[in-house]
Formats: structure tokens, sequence, C-alpha cells
């Protein structure tokens, strides 16, 4: 069938739909980060699963930080992170906040209207001048 | 003896949702957003989300099997390196699908376990023998541009963990994929034994990608509650059709000819040797090419464990997860033996 099927060493067995350990239990999960580059923000990529930080950060760099482009790697174990619920918490007010950003406000309408008062004002008052 | 922490997750469609919940994550899904691993879903959201990664996860860590083996043997130290960094990836995505899976309620351990015993699956194709060379440059070029055709839809779905490792796996598919369109116009461009090794590739593996996508479409298959909560976006057929309208003419270029079963009058298949698929004709009209059907009949032993080398490739992963049995309790702080011999 082709050489692969010629591997050696593969046991058949007795009971292939059964294994005669029993389960070992989960490992802990960590939230990974990683920068792109340096001076950029670290961004959330995803998470692994180890028994402990220096494993945490091996995999991460392993699964996360080889195949792209990668300065940084950072990990967390998810239970020490204090996030809010998207239901009960409002992290951010729906109501209109346009105050608190920069484009909240229309300067250049004000300027151009600044502006052309100001030249109303000149001209209105060169045409006193020249008539009174 | 072992019980699958997985056996009771199942699809139960005579279960009742809060009807306000429910309305309210659909119209959640309709708008466009993504659902979250906290969020509130349908049980049955959950499940089959959860099938669909963990059969995802299973498929990239047996899908390294195949060409792992040629490692070894690759041409060139150029080659090798890309095969080297091609399966890691591949495992990676493994690993990166079986924690995404982790969340929607299904234990790490109860996955693989479930891989080693058969009560999960992974894609059939990886069912097929490699036994050549021009085997690995096929699998790179049209298994991963499968894979990559089926993920960007997946992209597109509504569970936002999946949804992002999708886009950061495809990143790297795109590299497995221009490195198979390499090596394949490497082979096609050489020697009279490299070009007859490649065609005899591509035949063992066109089939098997068209099966790739599963079975054909039922009536049912638009309106699916699958469909609908976008865990899938596009149907098998479609994708399918993606597939030919890509691969075929790219064959039909490289002087490669596109073969299907021996049929009789009547379309029933009459023998295993291949012939030249008449039906692979660009129709104008509908911008698409034809293609024949592959035989449903395999794909349905196949799935049910007697393709070539199903249990090749299971007893290999149980092999290697029996083995590091003592590994995985030494850094969980349990006591463990060496691994009895087999
Ligand atoms: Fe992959
Ligand atoms: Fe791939």
């Amino acid at each position: 069938m082709g050489l692969s099927s010629k591997r050696t060493g593969i046991p058949t067995y007795e009971h292939p739909d059964r294994l005669s350990d029993n389960p070992e239990g989960d490992l802990r999960a960590y939230e990974v980060f990683v920068q792109t580059e340096r001076g950029k923000p670290h961004t959330h990529c995803g998470s692994v699963d180890a028994a402990d930080d220096a494993m945490a950060l091996q995999f991460a760099r392993e699964h996360y930080g080889r195949d792209q482009a990668c300065v940084q790697v950072w990990v967390c174990p998810r239970d020490a992170m204090i996030r809010t619920d998207y239901d009960k918490d409002l992290v951010f007010r729906l109501t209109d906040q346009s105050y608190r950003f920069a484009k909240g406000y229309n300067v250049g309408a004000k300027w151009r209207e600044f502006r052309a008062q100001r030249d109303y004002e000149d001209y209105r008052k060169e045409d006193i001048k020249e008539h009174f | 003896m072992s019980v699958s922490a997985g056996d009771n997750i199942k699809l139960d469609w005579e279960r009742q949702e809060d009807p306000q919940r429910l309305a309210a994550f659909e119209a959640r899904i309709d708008a466009g957003e993504l659902v979250e691993a906290d969020d509130w879903m349908p049980q049955n959201y959950r499940v089959g989300m959860l099938r669909m990664a963990e059969h995802h996860a299973n498929s990239e860590i047996v899908g390294a099997l195949p060409e792992g083996e040629w490692i070894t043997r690759a041409p060139s130290l150029k080659r090798k390196l890309a095969l080297i960094a091609k399966v890691q990836d591949e495992v990676g995505h493994g690993q990166m699908l079986y924690r995404v899976s982790q969340d929607l309620g299904k234990p790490r351990d109860a996955m693989l376990r479930d891989l080693c015993t058969g009560r999960t699956k992974y894609h059939n194709v990886f069912n097929y023998p490699a036994p050549t060379w021009a085997d690995v440059a096929m699998i790179q070029w049209l298994v991963d541009g499968a894979a990559i055709m089926n993920q960007k839809s997946l992209a597109d779905g509504s569970y936002g963990p999946y949804v992002r490792t999708m886009r950061r796996i495809n990143m790297e598919e795109a590299f497995h994929f221009k490195s198979g369109e390499d090596m394949v116009l490497t082979l096609m461009s050489g020697t009279p034994r490299q070009r007859r090794d490649t065609q005899a590739a591509f035949d063992r593996w066109w089939m098997p990608c068209l099966m790739f996508f599963g079975p054909p479409d039922k009536d049912s298959t638009k309106t699916s509650p699958f469909m609908t909560w976008r865990i899938k976006t596009l149907t098998n057929d479609t994708l399918r059709q993606r597939f030919v309208d890509r691969f075929a003419p790219a064959a039909i270029d490289l002087g490669l000819e596109i073969k299907t079963k021996q049929r009789d009058a009547s379309g029933a298949i009459v023998s295993d040797d291949l012939v030249p698929d008449e039906l692979i004709v660009h129709d104008e009209a509908s911008g698409h090419y034809g293609f024949t059907q592959p035989d449903w009949d395999e794909f349905n032993r196949v799935i049910r464990g007697n393709g070539p080398l199903n249990r090749e490739r299971v007893g290999l992963r149980r092999f290697s997860y029996e083995q590091g049995a003592w590994v995985r309790r030494a850094v969980l702080g349990q006591t463990c033996g060496l691994p009895l011999a087999n």
C-alpha cells in the first residue's frame, strides 16, 4: 500500500475502543498576547494549556510566536485575569459621548464661520470709513 | 476502562431554550456579531460548534502524520526545512483548536482519548497513503488548497474564538499551499518520471479531495440550524464547486489529466480503474466547471474505519499517546511508571 503503511512498530490493539489507563485531568488555561513589533501594543491572540508558567511561556512561543512576526510573548493564567461581564457591566455607555472625543468637535466649520464673520467686520469697517 | 467525558455532550433537538434569550442570540448572529465563550448560547449551538472544532483539531493532528513520514526523505535541505515548518504548523493548529474546543465544555484529555479509541473522527482524506514525494507535493497543493477553501468560509462564522483561530491559521495555510504549488510546478517541469509520479499522485488525491467537503447537500442543508447560526457558512456542494473551479483549470494548465472511476451507462461504478473525467468542461453560461462526483460508497466505507490506513493512523496516535503518558503524569505531579511494553 505504499511506504506509509510499512511504518514499523505500530502495535495492533486487542481493544481498539478502550484505553487501559485512566484520564489524567487537564492543565491550566493561560491567555497569550503577542507584540508583532517593538513599540506596538500587545494583542491577545489565543490561549494555551500548561502545567506551570514556564511551560505556558514555552508553548505560547511555539504556537503563537514562531509562525508569524513576533518580538515578545506574554502569558497570564486565565483565572488570574479580572474582567467585566458583557451583560452586567456597561463598560462603554451607549449614550452620546461625543464630547469626550476629538471628532466630537467640529472646529473646521467654526473656523470657516469665524473667518467669514471677521472678513465681514473688516469689510464693514472699511465701508464705514469710506462713506463717513 | 474509560468512559469518554464527551459522552454527555450530545445534540438534542427536543430541548426547549428560553425563547427570549434564543431570539436575542439569533438577532446578534444576524447582525454579524461574534459569540464569545462566556456568552449565553443554545446548547445545540455549543455542541455543534464543539463537534466541528474538535473534528478540525483531530484533522490537524492526524493530517501531520502522512507528511511527517517524509521529513527524513525530503529531496533537499530547503524542502526539508519547509516540510518541518509545515508539519509543526499543523500540530500547532491542532493544539489551538483543542484549546478552543475545551472552552466549549469538553476536557482536552477526553478529546485526545476519544481520538485514540475511534470515538471521534478526523477528515477522511488522511486515511489515504502518501507513497511518493509527489504525494507530499499533492497534499500541500490540493489538500491544503481544499482546507483553505473550507477554512476561509469558516472564518466568516459566528463563534469568536474559532473565527479568530481560523484567521490566524489561514495565514499559515497560505504558506503550505504556495509551497505545494511550487513543488508541483517543479515536478511537472522535471523529468518524464517526475511527471508520471505527479500524475499518479494527482490521481490518488483528486477524488479524496472532492470528498473532503463532505457528502452532497440535502434539501434541508441550507436551512439547517448550523447554517442559520453561522457555525457553517457555505454548504458542502458550494465549497466543492469552488474547489473544482479553482483547481480543474490549474491542473489542466499543468498538463495533468483529471480522472474518475469507470462507470456504466447508468452511471454506476463498474471498476476502480480510472478513466478521464469527461465532465471536466467549463460551462460559459454558469461560469463553472463540470465534474463527476466521487465514489460516495468509498467515502462511507472509509468513514466507518475501513479506509486504506485508518488503523495505522489511529494506531500511531494511540501509540504515541500511551508512550507519552509518563511524561504527562510527571508534569501533572501524578505517580507514573514507564509505559508497559506492548
Ligand atoms: Fe492546518
Ligand atoms: Fe496546512
